[in-house]
Order: C-alpha cells, then sequence, then structure tokens
C-alpha cells in the first residue's frame, strides 16, 4: 500500500503537493522556506563553516508570509529544507460583503467570495480605497492550503 | 705622591665596610647540592634532589611536601566530632575522608596528555572535587571518539584553517572530531531536554558532565570515572566552548533546555564547608582557580594549597596571584604552607603526581 501510495502522480492544484525539498546550502536570501511548520520568506541567512560547533551549518531568519511574524532556525548544510510552493495571483477586487468577504474576479473571470478582508492596515486601506470607488486589484498569496490578501494596488488602466 | 702610596696599600675604610659586611647568624640549613650523576642513573633520586637545587626546582620539591601533607591529613580518621556526614543525601559531596582534595585544571590540560593522569587521579579516587572549564570537559569526550594530534607551534593558522584544523599550542585537532562530538552530544541534550519537560530534572553543569560521563561509557575518559566515583564536576562556564556551541545550535531544535549555575555553587560552596580539612590542586589560572579558592574561603580558607602555573601577579589578575595573596582573602589559611610552582604543568604535574598520589596509591594498593 505504501508503495502505492507513493507513486500516485499528482497533478493539478488540489493534489499538489505543498512543499518540496531543497539542501539547506541551496537556499537564498528572499527566497521561501519552511520555518517550525509555517511558510516564511527568508530575510536573513548567514552561514558558519565547519569548525569547533560541529558541522557547517545555515542560520536562517524568516517572516512568515501570512502573518508577518519572525521565526529562526538553524540547519546543518547538508540537511535538506522544505520550501513551500508559493502561488500569486490578482484579483479585481468587485464588492465587500457585510460580513467581510471580498468578492473578487480573476482575469477568466471566475469570481470567488471566500476571503476576508485582511486584518490591520492592509483592511482598512481596502476598505477606504473600495469606499472611495477606486478600481482595485487584491493580490492573494497561497501556500500550504493557506491563502491571503498580501497586497492591494489601485487597477489604474481601468480606472482612466 | 706619598698620600697616594698610602691608599693604594690599603683600601678606604668606607669601601671596605660596604663590600666586607660581616655575616650574622642566620637560619638557612638547607644547602644547595643537585643530582650525584656518580651514583648513576637513578629517576626517584634525581626528583628528589630538586628540592635543594634552587629555583623553581626548589619550589617543585615543597610542592611535593605540600601534596603528601594533604595525602597524609586524608589517612587520618575524620574527628569523630565531625562524624560521618551520614545526612547527605548527595553523594557526590558527601564528606569522604579527613582532606577533602579539589582539583581544578584549564581546558589546555585535557587537550594534552596530562589528561590521562588526571584520569588515574579520579579512576583511583585520590581526589574528591574537579573545577574546570568547558574545554577541559569536552576535550575528554572528544578523545573518546577521535584523537587529538602532536603538532607544533609554528603552524600557521591561516594555513590550518583552510584545511579545517584547529590548534591548542604545539597541539592539533580536526574539525571532523567536532562533527563526531556534535553527532554524539545533540541526542543527549535531546534527552535531557525531555528529562526536564517530563521530571522537572533541574540540569546544572555537574549534573550535566555526570550523565555525558555515564553516556561515553569508556574507561578512557576522566568524566566517565568521576560519575562512577560520585566526583562532582564543576564547571560554571560549561557553555563557553564546543559544549556551548552545540547547546547553542540545540536551542533552536529543541529550546526550553536551563542550565543552572547556582545549584552548583551550592554543591561545591558545601563540600568546602563541610570538608574537616582542604587541600587544592591547581593546575593554570582563570575560573579554575578562583573558584576552588573561593569555595575555600566559605571555610575560612584551604589548609593545603598548591599552584601550578606561569601566570605573573604585576598586573593584578587572580591567575597571576601568588597564594599569598589567597591568604589576605581568607582563601587560603594564615598557618598554611602554599606553594606556587611556576612552570608548565604539562611537564611537572605528571611528577609530582608521581611523587605523591602515585607513591601513595601504588603504596597502599601493593599492601
Amino acid at each position: 500500500m505504501a508503495e502505492l501510495e507513493d507513486t500516485q502522480f499528482e497533478s493539478g492544484d488540489s493534489g499538489a503537493s505543498a512543499t518540496f525539498p531543497m539542501q539547506c546550502s541551496a537556499l537564498r536570501k528572499n527566497g521561501f522556506v519552511m520555518l517550525k511548520s509555517r511558510p516564511c520568506k527568508i530575510v536573513e541567512m548567514s552561514t558558519s563553516k565547519t569548525g569547533k560547533h560541529g558541522h557547517a551549518k545555515v542560520h536562517m531568519v524568516g517572516i512568515d508570509i501570512f502573518n508577518g511574524k519572525k521565526l529562526e532556525d538553524i540547519c546543518p548544510s547538508t540537511h535538506n529544507m522544505d520550501v513551500p510552493v508559493v502561488k500569486r495571483e490578482d484579483f479585481t477586487l468587485i464588492d465587500i460583503s457585510g460580513d467581510g468577504f471580498l468578492s473578487m474576479m480573476n482575469d477568466n473571470g471566475d469570481l470567488r467570495e471566500d476571503l476576508k478582508v485582511p486584518d490591520g492596515d492592509l483592511g482598512t486601506q481596502i476598505r477606504a480605497d473600495f469606499e472611495n470607488g477606486r478600481e482595485l486589484l487584491c493580490t492573494v498569496l497561497k501556500a500550504c492550503g493557506e491563502e491571503c490578501v498580501i497586497a492591494v494596488k489601485a487597477n489604474t488602466a481601468a480606472e482612466k | 705622591m706619598a698620600t697616594n702610596s698610602n691608599e693604594t696599600a690599603s683600601a678606604p675604610q668606607k669601601a671596605a665596610d660596604a663590600v666586607f659586611v660581616p655575616t650574622q647568624e642566620h637560619g638557612f640549613n638547607n644547602k644547595v647540592q643537585g643530582y650525584d650523576w656518580s651514583q648513576g642513573l637513578d629517576y626517584g633520586k634525581l626528583i628528589g634532589s630538586y628540592i635543594t637545587t634552587g629555583f623553581q626546582a626548589t619550589t617543585f620539591g615543597l610542592a611535593v611536601n605540600e601534596v603528601n601533607k594533604m595525602l597524609a591529613k586524608r589517612a587520618e580518621p575524620i574527628p569523630e566530632s565531625l562524624g560521618l556526614d551520614e545526612f547527605e543525601e548527595d553523594l557526590f559531596i558527601k564528606r569522604k575522608s579527613n582532606c577533602t582534595i579539589f582539583l581544578g585544571y584549564t581546558s589546555n590540560m585535557c587537550s594534552s596528555g596530562i589528561r590521562d593522569t588526571i584520569k588515574f587521579l579520579v579512576q583511583n579516587k585520590l581526589v574528591d572535587c574537579i573545577v574546570t572549564t568547558a574545554g577541559g570537559v569536552e576535550e575528554d569526550f572528544i578523545k573518546c571518539l577521535a584523537p587529538t594530534f602532536v603538532g607544533n607551534f609554528e603552524l600557521k593558522g591561516s594555513t590550518l584553517r583552510e584545511s579545517g584544523i584547529n590548534r591548542i599550542g604545539n597541539l592539533v585537532i580536526p574539525n571532523d572530531n567536532y562533527c563526531k562530538f556534535e553527532d554524539w552530544v545533540m541526542p543527549l541534550l535531546d534527552e535531557m531536554v525531555t528529562e526536564q519537560k517530563e521530571k522537572g530534572t533541574k540540569w546544572t553543569p555537574s549534573r550535566i558532565i555526570e550523565k555525558l560521563g555515564r553516556a561515553i561509557n569508556n574507561p578512557e575518559s576522566v568524566y566517565y570515572w568521576a560519575a562512577v566515583n560520585n566526583i562532582p564536576v564543576f564547571s560554571p562556564a560549561l557553555t563557553d566552548g564546543s559544549l556551548g556551541d552545540m547547546m547553542y545550535f540545540h536551542s533552536y531544535k529543541n529550546p526550553g533546555l536551563v542550565v543552572d549555575i547556582l545549584e552548583d555553587l551550592k554543591r561545591l560552596n558545601t563540600m568546602a564547608v563541610k570538608a574537616s580539612n582542604s587541600g587544592m590542586v591547581i593546575l593554570g589560572g582563570g575560573l579554575i582557580k578562583h573558584h576552588i579558592c573561593n569555595a575555600n574561603l566559605m571555610r575560612n580558607g584551604a589548609d593545603f594549597a598548591v599552584f601550578i602555573n606561569t601566570a605573573c601577579d604585576f598586573d593584578g589578575s587572580d591567575s597571576g596571584a601568588k597564594p599569598d595573596e589567597a591568604v589576605s582573602w581568607g582563601k587560603i589559611k594564615k598557618d598554611a604552607t602554599p606553594v606556587k610552582v611556576c612552570a608548565d604543568a604539562s611537564l611537572v604535574f605528571p611528577i609530582l603526581v608521581a611523587e605523591t598520589f602515585a607513591k601513595h596509591h601504588f603504596a597502599s594498593t601493593s599492601k
């Protein structure tokens, strides 16, 4: 059974692996990595060669791409780390519902109403701009089964 | 002319008085006498001649006498008034003899072959307590995993760095040894974290060293024997070395390990306070020297002391401080006869042990 499971081909969005392994030494700043089971963007990286402290090591500081929390890890440079598959897509904002859900449409005209207005300054900005009647493009980041609006910009082309 | 010839005939009285001061009665009875080579080669007599040879050879001879005083005191029964310390539940700090001997040494001693002399002392319960630094702990374990090699003092740092080799004086340790150490120690750190969380174990440097000593389970190791023989090893700066590097990296993977140095201080000071008599044998300076002396302050000073180091005291360092400075602090008793040997312990310590602990040990085992 286990073998069968291993050999299953993964295709499409739903079945795709959320992460893939990469040797620690191959990771780069501004790339993505899983730290403490959270998808993070690497903001700092330093390596120490083999020495009195033992095997060569990579020290990483990451920012959780969804909640902005700082996470750190140190890993032997020859070890594999998990790298999250991160997808980014822009949606045109159509409406904001009374209970705080965003109504958005992608380039193919597919509608979605499953994401909430994000917390904090970004959410405030989206609401204010939307009430001012601006055409808005929301950037949605997806990784490890989580999705979130991480940025918003005015769709200047549509506004003209 | 006449006055001139008169002056050459006898020296001026003033100069004569200045040069020829008559010898007063003095108390110096030991004639300077080196080894008499006409006796042929006899190492025992050769070393025995040191005490009348002068300079540090004489100091060495005095150190031999001082350590033998410790051992003689140790062989005496504990006074009845003190009792047998039967209420002490901690076997490591329980009073075991009439003279508690504190042995201190720096990390380089363990890197060198002095480690094997220390192992002899610990294996045969000839000392009661050890204070050392992180390197003094980890080098012993690393030697059980891979050897340290003899190099030389002139090997160039940058070349060694490129080839992954670390230098300690004229000894060299490959980086690979530390990788082996990492692979060995990391699971043990995991165990410590688990034990702390599940059983509430309070880890202290001495408890960690005891655990590692049992884990290495190798009769070559100083700390294996220390654990087996209930001899505590204190190392308040345990994190200042490769072991600390390991703890640092480990704290990212499996955080939460707490190391309590105060609990250890209580154990060490308690040992000094309850000792019937106490002796200090200290190789090198810095933390290990002061930590032992400071503990002995708690009992109004050690009864016996031997320091072996090459440090000077003109900079006010404790490392270089002569025993008399410790007397001023109450770390050594006023009427004690402490000795400082200014020499490299790698040369002197094995001979000192041969003339003292070893003679004592082999004499008692051959009975």
